[in-house]
């Protein structure tokens, strides 16, 4: 209460059982803990480390760098999300350049993104993985997302027909 | 996601395939983290268009989810095409179908067909199945839909085929003529191809053609999409402005714009990464084109091709997007702001008028010429721009701002700074003109529905600027206006004050009997607007407003449908009302002003068949003698001056009623000026002009001495007589006010009746009730004046041989002396004067004048003096008060008989005039219509029997009547009427006997 919001500071767990300690104000980024926080009340912090057990110790140091990084953006309203002409931004230099990493680490970002709910930086997930398919055909799509094909020839060709209006020229 | 599972049912060629590929799947999902659904789902939503339908072939999974509707409908509502309430509308179409159908299936297999009622149970029974049955007919209908959709296609695509084959051809050929390009056209148009809406003018239409159904929403965006994105995509790669597909595809100008239309709003279906660019570029082009068109309007402007180039390129900038470009262009160059002949000079109306007035002419000239080419305007704004009404609107908006207002200001200026008076008919009139004007333009066709509104908002807007001033100059001139006339009467009152004064006293007495008669007749007509006032409210005040109306027009078409309405009785108004404003005429003008009249009259009733004439003339008649004579109480407040007052209220409200109708804000603040002025009127007419003159007149009353007053026979005292005239024309005044309110402010809705805070009700109640209060004083000190003088009369006309005929000259002569000594002694003049008259009128025996039954003189002359004052005041004001009045006077006169009584000697057989006497007293109170006072009365003449019984035989019965208090109801007492008792001439010889047979019970006892 006393000590002042943005110099307070809050201790994570990892599923390794790593704790990291971040600022107050870059780890309520994500909604999950904020809501944790302001449930629970500032003493319950104080003592003990919150445990994340979905996300391993790499990704969660990921992620805190990008919440480092992001700690001043405005918090987004919820009627955001309605609005499609705001998806139309662009990932911003240093997100892509945060987002260059395996396969991988990008799904798990995605992951813990989704879980800690942190709308922003899933959103800048969703976009990379978005622009990675982007142009590919859909069997390198299926390898992407490791996705078997359940369709038959014959269904394939017929979608593939039925939406000839969008394909590229 | 999917789990690498392998489907039973895969065909046998394909099985050794699938192993293989499940063990590299089994492999990949150890290594690779999986993504659930929904973050795929969002991962789709950053995918442009053709790679979501890429992904629509990966898996039935993501198929479902790319094919879902929401997803569709979204881009289709961004688009603006999408129609909830049309889908809807569909959805529930189709569900009534099934359930008809499913009704129908229910009841055949019911076997129950013969029976019509049967389909209300079977539907029942199928409501069972409703969600199963739902989901079929749903897709049931897609499908059908569908169908419908595919044969339409493709008998469009045979047409199309052949269409586009020659347009192709044409084009080609048209491509040739430039020389090259004609490879890139062919190959670019190739793509339509497969499309079947490949159909140019299809082309243009395909956002308006989309429908709005559920469960087909990406076929619908499919056929934009096809139709669009070629060009879409063409124009955000192209380099400039020749490039574009769209400019080579479609030639002429509107094509070019619709098509341009389409893609910005297709371009809001696009929000994929960088969407926001290729926006940016599809508005760049779109501006190239739009600055291209605007040139070619102002070229056609230049020329006024308007069926030509003016119209076709308006339109093309209608199509291509909501803008005003063409609009502004148009309006801001028109030739009409610097037509001379439009523009004229403002100050025409103030040079072409007298000094320090203004004539209206010149701005109703201005606005005929301003209405006549704007219409013409709006004529050819109609053959030029697609959406008219806005324009010209637009266009209207523009004429107030640079003409009218131009026109208008300075004109406000100079006369503001000239003379106030025709700064406000200015205002007021130029208003009145130019929401004509704004009433009589005829805007183009579909606009006519908001010209009230928009006349309104207009003149408003042109007004705006010089509104507050106005009301306000307005309530001040009237106050100004209205104090200088009364400051004036009442300086001009104080120059003539002594000499009139002494005129009015001293000629007063002439005409007395003038003044009764008019006032008998004055009272007739005053009654009358109360009994027919609701009927004839109109009828009563128009008439009325030729003398200050500054509207010429207005009052010729209130008196036509005023006269249609008029009945018998409102010709009689019609008659009066014209006559007051001759008031200024002065006295020796009343003779021709009693025959001028009747041409009134005959205007008045040749305009409605009134079958009864001469009553009218009769009253409008004395309502001309009325003007003259009032100059009796010129001194005290003139009606004159009321209704100038009146009259000009009435211009001013007549002049600010126009601005209430604007409406809202402005309208209000009219309307409270308006009532301010009401106030105003009546505070000015109220306090600084009647009740000075109610004041006057008590102050009058109040100074009268009987006794200084010679002339006792006219039957009226002066002043009361005076000041129920007074009261008179205070109450005629009071109904002025009354119908004034009624008809110019409670009509036209300016106050509120029912309102009690209202300011103008309030001010309304408030001088009612000054006048209420006035009229109470001055008739308190009038019934003391009233009593004054029959006391006077009593005391110095009753001759002590009236009511004692038998006691003989000399013994009469020095009873009466006795009498009145105590009175006349200070002034000894008029009782000698009377008696001298006695003398020579009584030239008569005693002796014959005891034949004379009837009642004395003097009876008679109190009677009518009281009569005629009371009656003077019936209709004139409230019943309450008249009521009061009356009583009061009854009472006070029975105090002044009883007082007489006591000092007249009574013989028997004077004892017969007086019963007549007290008669005469009884039947006069019995019209005053007031029980209390009846019974004062009645005791007095049972009282006045007691003279009559011969004491010497009879005077047992008499003690009897004097200790008999029932007989007089209580009024007197024993002992009260013993003192009467003691007024018999023969008391001193009875006495013995009467007190005997009084007290003598007792006597006989002891």
């Amino acid at each position: 209460m006393s000590a002042d919001k943005s110099t307070q500071k809050v201790t994570l767990t990892s599923n390794e059982g790593t704790n990291v300690e971040v600022d107050r104000a870059v780890a309520e980024r994500s909604m999950l803990i904020k809501n944790l926080i302001d449930d629970l009340g500032d003493e319950a912090i104080i003592g003990g480390a919150i445990p994340i057990p979905n996300v391993n110790d790499p990704v969660l140091r990921k992620v805190i760098e990008w919440c480092e990084h992001h700690r001043n953006d405005a918090a987004q309203t919820a009627d955001d999300e309605n609005d499609n002409r705001k998806k139309t931004t662009d990932i911003d230099e240093w997100d892509q350049k945060f987002m260059q990493v395996d396969q991988e680490m990008l799904f798990e970002i995605i992951l813990a993104a989704n879980y800690l709910d942190i709308k922003a930086l899933l959103d800048v997930g969703c976009k990379t993985v978005a622009n990675m398919i982007k142009g590919k055909s859909p069997e390198e799509i299926r390898k992407t997302f490791n996705i078997t094909n359940d369709f038959t020839r014959e269904e394939e060709e017929q979608i593939r027909r039925e939406n000839e209006w969008a394909e590229d020229r | 996601m999917s789990l690498p599972s392998r489907r039973p049912g895969v065909g046998g060629p394909a099985t050794k395939n699938s192993i293989l590929q499940t063990l590299q799947a089994a492999e990949m999902i150890d290594s690779k983290a999986v993504l659930p659904a929904e973050i795929l789902s969002t991962i789709l939503d950053y995918l442009p268009v053709s790679d979501q339908i890429r992904c629509a072939r990966v898996s039935q999974r993501m198929r479902e989810m790319v094919y879902e509707d929401s997803r569709w409908v979204a881009r289709l509502r961004s688009m603006g095409c999408w129609d909830e309430a049309a889908a809807r509308r569909r959805f529930d179409e189709a569900m009534r179908r099934r359930a008809a159908s499913n009704a129908g299936f229910a009841a055949g297999r019911g076997g129950v067909s013969n029976n019509a009622a049967g389909g209300a149970p079977g539907a029942g029974a199928g409501a069972g199945r409703g969600g199963e049955v739902n989901r079929q007919s749903l897709l049931f209908d897609a499908g059908l839909e569908e169908e419908r959709r595919k044969v339409l296609e493709e008998q469009k695509l045979k047409e199309l085929k052949e269409k586009e084959q020659q347009q192709q051809q044409q084009q080609q050929i048209a491509e040739v003529r430039d020389g090259f390009e004609t490879m890139k056209v062919a190959g670019t148009t190739h793509p339509t191809h497969h499309d079947p809406s490949t159909d140019p003018e299809a082309l243009l239409q395909v956002i308006k053609n989309a429908r709005s159904i559920r469960g087909l929403a990406r076929q619908e965006y499919g056929k934009i999409y096809g139709a669009l994105a070629p060009f879409y995509f063409d124009l955000v790669r192209a380099k400039t402005h020749t490039d574009p597909l769209v400019f080579k595809v479609f030639r002429d100008p509107e094509r070019q714009a619709q098509m341009l239309a389409n893609l910005r709003a297709f371009a809001r279906s696009d929000w994929a990464e960088g969407a926001s660019k290729r926006e940016e570029k599809v508005d760049t082009m779109t501006g190239i084109f739009e600055s291209a068109v605007l040139r070619e309007f102002e070229q056609g402007y230049e020329f006024w091709d308007v069926d030509g180039r003016m119209n076709k390129y308006a339109h093309v900038l209608a199509v291509l997007n909501e803008s005003n470009t063409a609009v502004e262009l148009f309006i801001q160059k028109h030739p009409i702001f610097t037509d001379r002949e439009v523009l004229a000079n403002s100050m025409d109306c103030v040079n072409q008028a007298l000094a320090d007035s203004i004539t209206l002419e010149p701005s109703r000239r201005f606005f005929e010429v301003l209405a006549g080419k704007v219409n013409e305007q709006a004529g050819i704004i109609q053959r030029i721009f697609p959406n008219a009404g806005d324009v010209f609107w637009a266009f209207v908006d523009k004429v107030r701002e640079d003409i009218v207002m131009e026109y208008a200001t300075p004109l406000f200026d100079e006369t503001h700074e000239r003379s106030i008076p025709s700064y406000l008919k200015a205002v007021s009139g130029l208003f009145e003109q130019m929401l004509q004007f704004l009433r009589t333009i005829t805007p183009p066709k579909g606009a006519e529905v908001q010209q009230g509104v928009k006349a309104k908002e207009l003149a408003l807007k042109a007004f705006e600027p010089h509104l507050d001033l106005y009301l306000q100059d307005e309530t001040d001139d009237f106050i100004r206006l209205a104090e200088g006339q009364v400051g004036e009467w009442e300086k001009k009152l104080s120059e003539q004050e002594a000499s009139a004064e002494s005129f009015y006293m001293g000629s007063f007495a002439n005409r007395q009997a003038d003044k009764k008669d008019f006032l008998t007749s004055f009272r007739k007509v005053v009654m009358m607007p109360v009994t027919v006032l609701p009927t004839t409210l109109t009828a009563f005040s128009l008439p009325s407003l030729p003398l200050g109306s500054p509207f010429a027009s207005k009052p010729v078409s209130s008196t036509a449908n005023g006269s249609s309405v008029l009945t018998q009785e409102t010709a009689y108004h019609g008659a009066r009302v014209p006559t007051p404003p001759p008031a200024p005429t002065p006295a020796p003008a009343a003779a021709s002003d009693v025959l001028s009249p009747p041409s009134t009259i005959d205007r008045d009733s040749s305009n409605s068949p009134l079958p009864d004439k001469a009553p009218t003339d009769e009253l409008a008649a004395k309502a001309a003698l009325m003007t003259s004579r009032l100059e009796g109480i010129k001194s005290l407040f003139s009606i004159e001056v009321a209704l100038s007052l009146v009259h000009a209220a009435k211009a001013s409200l007549g002049r600010m009623a126009v601005f209430i109708q604007l409406g809202g804000q402005a309208g209000e603040e009219a309307r409270e000026q308006c009532e301010t002025i009401f106030v105003a009127l009546l505070r000015i007419l109220g306090n600084k002009h009647v009740k000075p003159g109610f004041d006057r007149a008590v102050v009058h009353l109040s100074q009268y001495n009987p006794r200084e007053v010679s002339e006792h026979d006219k039957g009226g005292v002066a002043p009361l007589v005076t000041f129920i005239e007074l009261v008179n024309v205070g109450d005629l005044i009071s109904q002025m006010i009354d119908v004034f309110y009624e008809q110019q402010l409670a009509g036209p809705k300016i106050a509120d009746r029912n309102d009690f805070m209202d300011p103008a009700g309030l001010a309304k109640k408030k001088f009612e009730q000054m006048l209420d209060e006035s009229v109470a004083a001055g008739l308190n000190k009038g019934i003391d004046v009233l009593m004054d003088e029959v006391e006077y009369i009593c005391a110095t006309t009753q001759l002590p041989t009236d009511y004692n005929p038998g006691g003989g000259a000399g013994a009469a002569a020095t009873a009466a002396g006795g009498t009145i000594t105590p009175s006349g002694a200070n002034t000894p003049d008029p009782t000698s004067t009377t008696f001298d008259k006695r003398a020579s009128t009584l030239t008569l025996p005693p002796g014959t004048l005891d034949m004379d039954i009837g009642p004395t003189r003097t009876a008679q002359r109190i009677r009518d003096l009281v009569a005629s004052h009371t009656s003077m005041l019936v209709g004139s004001t409230d019943k309450s008060m008249l009521d009061v009045f009356n009583g009061e006077v009854g009472l006070r006169l029975f105090a002044a008989v009883c007082k007489h009584l006591k000092r007249q000697r009574i013989s028997t057989e004077g004892a017969i005039k007086l019963i007549a006497d007290m008669a005469l007293y009884f039947e006069y109170i019995r019209t005053l219509k007031n029980q209390d006072l009846l019974a004062y009365f009645r005791a007095l003449r049972e009282l006045s029997q007691i003279y009559l019984i011969d004491a010497r035989h009879h005077a047992k019965e008499m003690a009897t009547i004097i200790a008999d208090g029932d007989r007089f109801g209580g009024i007197f007492r024993a002992e009260e009427v013993y003192e009467y008792a003691e007024r018999r001439a023969d008391w001193f010889q009875v006495r013995r006997d009467v007190e005997r047979a009084m007290y003598g019970l007792e006597c006989c006892l002891m």
